[in-house]
């Protein structure tokens, strides 16, 4: 593994294409040219620099000679995280993650918590004839904001009859966040402890509500023999076929943000515009940096569990700011994370953020 | 300097709502994780970064059940040289009986050592009181509530006990010592699953307590177990966020602290 | 005789308060307390108890766990073995009565907080308060026990007449163990047991540098930042700002609690406070137990509303 990485680090030719995507480069210590140019070198990296990365990929997806920056970034990470070396609060995370396999700490019992009241009946996948599974996602199982995103979406797929199930507290976090920040240990734990119970109940099918989730199931877990999907992948052809009408109309400006792992990483781009489109009512603008060009959030690689310790103007802010530049009234968007870190600034400016299931749910 | 640090695996109660069963008898533990007593963790860490100072190895023992194994590995993982399992066929509740367990192990297998640390209380029966009870069956000093050694010397050491209200007292004894680590006396590092897959390849000791006597019977015991008493409880505000908090200034303002 | 012996925990020349509680419970279960007492001048209401037996010793001399044991000795040499051996739940306490109940081979119970005087059982706390045992002692007494801070103290109460005093001197003075000196914590100008008005922030605020956006909450509220153990474990807050047993013990008018679960130690440190307030997401956390109001929320989201209501 450490030699393949340094060959491929080998092969760059230092153009800066990565830093002038990276969300990070130039406005904080982190400059992910300089640390490929480091690693060529093998030079010391001051250990709290690493951790600035978000993960969002855009240095890996637009570099000419197949460098992968955001995998050197995973790779001086592990060394630190095999060290012990790494702030107390992404230890915290992990460590609660090792224990009730959220990076949130809070009770593996209470996992399925979101739908045990709710007015619709969430079967386990066990007893579905499908085998669809709706995984959930930690921050969404949890967290109160989040929570409704979920039993927005339960609600949602019974209205267009589509058959699916839970596995409540059977689910343990997908990994995605744990592998960047480098702990490969505990991933591959995640991982193996998930795909045995996707086994045992044969599920053929996974509706993930989190891109981040879709990220990691679709792609770092091998081989399934599942489907694996976003949930608006489902949503977009059901609105199309008139299985769910949104029948009442939002009549709101609405500016689309583009999460990194649902946009750029994984190229579900139109999906989520459509289903915004056929809202009536609904003007949809664009950012200036969308699609593959969206602006990374600063919620992804670790970065939600802890603070960086420069100050620096946040993209969250910026974004926040474009949004009611241009007139919008939500900024509309399906990532947890992206909704819990533009929430903040929003909240300032005062103008809402919406989860794509939110705006359905008020239409439908 | 050679020290033994004991550790133990206790479940996760922080976070779970836990249920009493067999009409009093039992405490549903069925799905709460476990995991390292928070204490001992701290202890594990001082023992091995004064090893690390003054050369020496750190030996790390657990008494319990079979899956206690687990904090030893993550023991060695942080840099103990070995562990040993002291395996009980029940829990056993009572500091007398597991400290009176312990001197006879460590008697009857000839151990050596220059200091013993454990943490100054476990997170599941919060007893504080093992560390106390062993060091005066092993005819030693103790001091509980260690929040920081100055030095360790040869024949004795300097150490700072926490007291209330941000006093501390500062402590000699000569050695061997029992001391009891209080959390925050250092910053335990992290350790991965990776540490602690290698880890498993060093060998553990596994010991079965029933060899160390028959006569270690319990003192206390518990009769019953049953919910704490629910008190008064807290006028909670409700309703809309903003209305919240103009009651919370009500209430400011009542008391006099705010205008 | 039967009799319950309390050993007295003095330090710097305060006869500490918790003492009452250790003088409670054996009140209550119906005893004759002997208090045991270090040499020194300082405050106390002798009339609590049926005896005073003095120690010539000097209180960092008594508090050291290698004397105590003889000094208990000697005192069953001389007044015969006591019921109860009854120590307050402390630092020292703990220290002391697990040490003595090694040594003497003695039942031992701690951080006892109730007693059934019907069952004749005591209560103590497990997996972070949330479940009570009722414990009973099947081994030989006498029986050694410590007793939480605040649970028994108002069952000690005045005896009609003046104590009987006793004086024990010649203790060995073992030299296992010796005290060096007190060591203060780090002068600053924040003293959070004067304040009438205590913001105290816990873990559940996240990280450190949510600290700044409570500080100038502080200061709109004109409140007194505090915190609880992990804040200042995590150096996030000064320990001159920690509300706790291991940091102050304050009584303001009033506690705001923000991201506190209110785990032991830190309830010990402010649940005399006139008027509790928690804020917290988990409607299960303790602190709502010993609050006046409460509020389940998100704490940033509050603190946010508030600096908006009372800026705006």
């Amino acid at each position: 593994m450490l030699n393949q990485t340094q060959t491929r680090v080998l092969t760059c030719i230092q153009c800066g294409k990565c830093a002038g995507s990276c969300p990070e480069s130039g406005r904080t210590p982190f400059n992910i040219r300089m640390l490929m140019r480091k690693k060529q070198f093998q030079t010391v990296v001051e250990e709290s620099i690493p951790w600035y990365c978000t993960s969002c990929g855009a240095c890996t997806i637009r570099c000419p000679r197949d460098v992968k920056p955001s995998e050197v970034i995973i790779e001086m990470r592990s060394a630190l995280v095999e060290n012990g070396e790494i702030p107390v609060a992404i230890q915290k995370a992990l460590e609660n993650t090792f224990v009730q396999k959220n990076p949130w700490g809070r009770s593996r019992a209470k996992r399925g918590a979101w739908f045990e009241k709710l007015d619709v009946e969430v079967p386990h996948v066990r007893e579905t004839e499908s085998k669809r599974l709706l995984f959930t996602c930690c921050i969404q199982a949890y967290d109160p904001r989040c929570m409704v995103i979920p039993q927005n979406v339960a609600k949602i797929l019974n209205m267009g009859g589509i058959e699916f199930g839970v596995l409540g507290e059977e689910e343990a976090c997908c990994g995605n966040e744990i592998r960047r920040i480098g702990e490969s240990g505990l991933f591959e734990e995640l991982q193996e402890e998930n795909k045995a119970v996707f086994e045992e109940y044969g599920i053929k099918e996974i509706i993930a509500l989190s891109p981040h989730c879709m990220n990691a199931l679709k792609k770092e877990y091998g081989d399934l023999g599942i489907k694996i999907s976003h949930y608006t992948e489902l949503l977009a052809p059901m609105i199309e076929e008139g299985s769910i009408v949104p029948e009442r109309p939002y009549n709101k400006k609405v500016i689309y943000h583009d999460p990194c792992f649902l946009g750029k990483q994984n190229g579900i781009f139109d999906e989520p515009r459509n289903i915004l489109k056929a809202i009536e009512g609904i003007e949809l603008l664009e950012f200036s940096r969308c699609r593959d060009n969206s602006m990374c959030c600063e919620g992804g690689g670790g970065r939600m569990f802890f603070e960086v310790e420069a100050t620096y103007q946040r993209n969250a802010e910026m974004r926040v700011q474009e949004a009611v530049d241009k007139g919008a009234e939500i900024i509309a968007t399906c990532c947890p994370f992206c909704v819990m870190t533009l929430e903040d600034p929003a909240t300032e400016k005062g103008i809402l953020v919406r989860e794509l299931s939110e705006i359905l749910m008020e239409v439908l | 300097m050679n020290i033994l640090v004991f550790t133990k695996r206790v479940p996760a109660t922080q976070e779970e709502e836990l249920r009493i069963i067999e009409e009093g008898q039992g405490i549903d533990l069925s799905k709460v994780p476990f995991k390292v007593n928070d204490w001992d963790n701290y202890a594990v860490e001082e023992a091995v970064q004064i090893a690390e100072k003054t050369g020496g190895s750190v030996t790390a023992i657990s008494i319990g059940d079979a899956e206690s194994d687990e904090v030893l590995r993550r023991a060695i993982a942080m840099g103990t040289k070995d562990g040993f399992l002291i395996e009980t066929e029940k829990v056993l509740h009572d500091p007398n009986a597991r400290a009176t367990l312990v001197s006879e192990f460590l008697k009857k297998e000839g151990i050596s050592y220059d200091a013993i640390f454990t943490g100054v209380q476990s997170e599941d029966d919060q007893f504080a009181a093992m560390g106390g009870i062993l060091s005066a069956k092993l005819g030693l000093p103790y001091s509980s509530m260690v929040i920081g050694i100055d030095s360790f010397e040869k024949d004795h050491v300097i150490a700072r006990r926490e007291l209330e209200g941000g006093l501390q007292e500062r402590i000699k004894m000569t050695l061997p010592c029992v001391l009891s680590i209080q959390s925050g006396i250092n910053e335990p590092r992290y350790v991965s699953i990776m540490g602690i897959r290698k880890a498993s390849k060093v060998e553990r000791k596994f010991f079965k307590a029933k060899a160390y006597g028959d006569n270690i019977s319990s003192t206390i015991e518990v009769v019953k177990w049953v919910y704490p008493p629910k008190k008064g409880g807290a006028t909670m505000l409700s309703g809309e966020l903003e209305g919240i908090c103009k009651d919370l200034l009500g209430i400011l303002k009542e008391k006099g602290v705010f205008q | 005789m039967s009799y319950a012996l309390v050993v007295a925990e003095v330090r710097r020349g305060v006869f500490e308060e918790r003492n009452l509680d250790a003088i409670g419970l054996p009140t209550l279960m119906g005893k004759d307390v002997s208090l045991l007492v270090p040499d020194g001048t300082y405050a106390i209401n002798e009339k609590l108890v049926n005896t005073i037996i003095k120690i010539k010793l000097e209180e960092a001399i008594f508090l050291n766990p290698l004397n105590i044991v003889s000094v208990i000795k000697t005192v069953m040499d001389s007044s015969g073995k006591p019921d109860v051996i009854v120590f307050t739940h402390s630092s020292s306490g703990a220290e002391l009565a697990s040490y003595a109940a090694g040594c003497l081979n003695l039942p031992l119970i701690t951080d006892v907080n109730g007693f059934d005087k019907e069952k004749e059982v005591f209560y103590k706390s497990y997996y972070s308060d949330k479940i009570f045992g009722e414990f009973k002692q099947t081994g030989e007494g006498p029986f050694v026990i410590t007793v939480r801070s605040g649970s028994f103290k108002e069952y000690a109460v005045e005896k009609a007449s003046s104590p009987v005093d006793k004086i024990i001197e010649g203790i060995p003075v073992a030299e296992g163990r010796s005290f060096i000196e007190y060591v203060e914590e780090d002068k600053t100008d924040i003293d959070i047991t004067k304040a009438e008005f205590l913001l105290s922030v816990g873990r559940g605020i996240g990280n450190k540098d949510e600290i700044p956006s409570y500080e100038e909450l502080a200061g709109l509220l004109k409140a007194t930042l505090s915190g609880s153990r992990p804040v200042i474990d995590k150096m996030w807050l000064p320990k001159a700002r920690q509300v706790g047993t291991s940091g102050k013990t304050v009584k303001p008018k009033v506690y705001l609690a923000m991201g506190i679960s209110g785990a032991f130690q830190h309830i010990a440190g402010m649940k005399d406070s006139d008027c509790i307030i928690a804020v917290n997401k988990d409607a299960e956390a303790p602190i709502f137990q010993y609050a006046h109001y409460g509020i389940i929320g998100d704490i940033h989201k509050v603190r946010d509303k508030l600096r908006d209501i009372v800026k705006g």
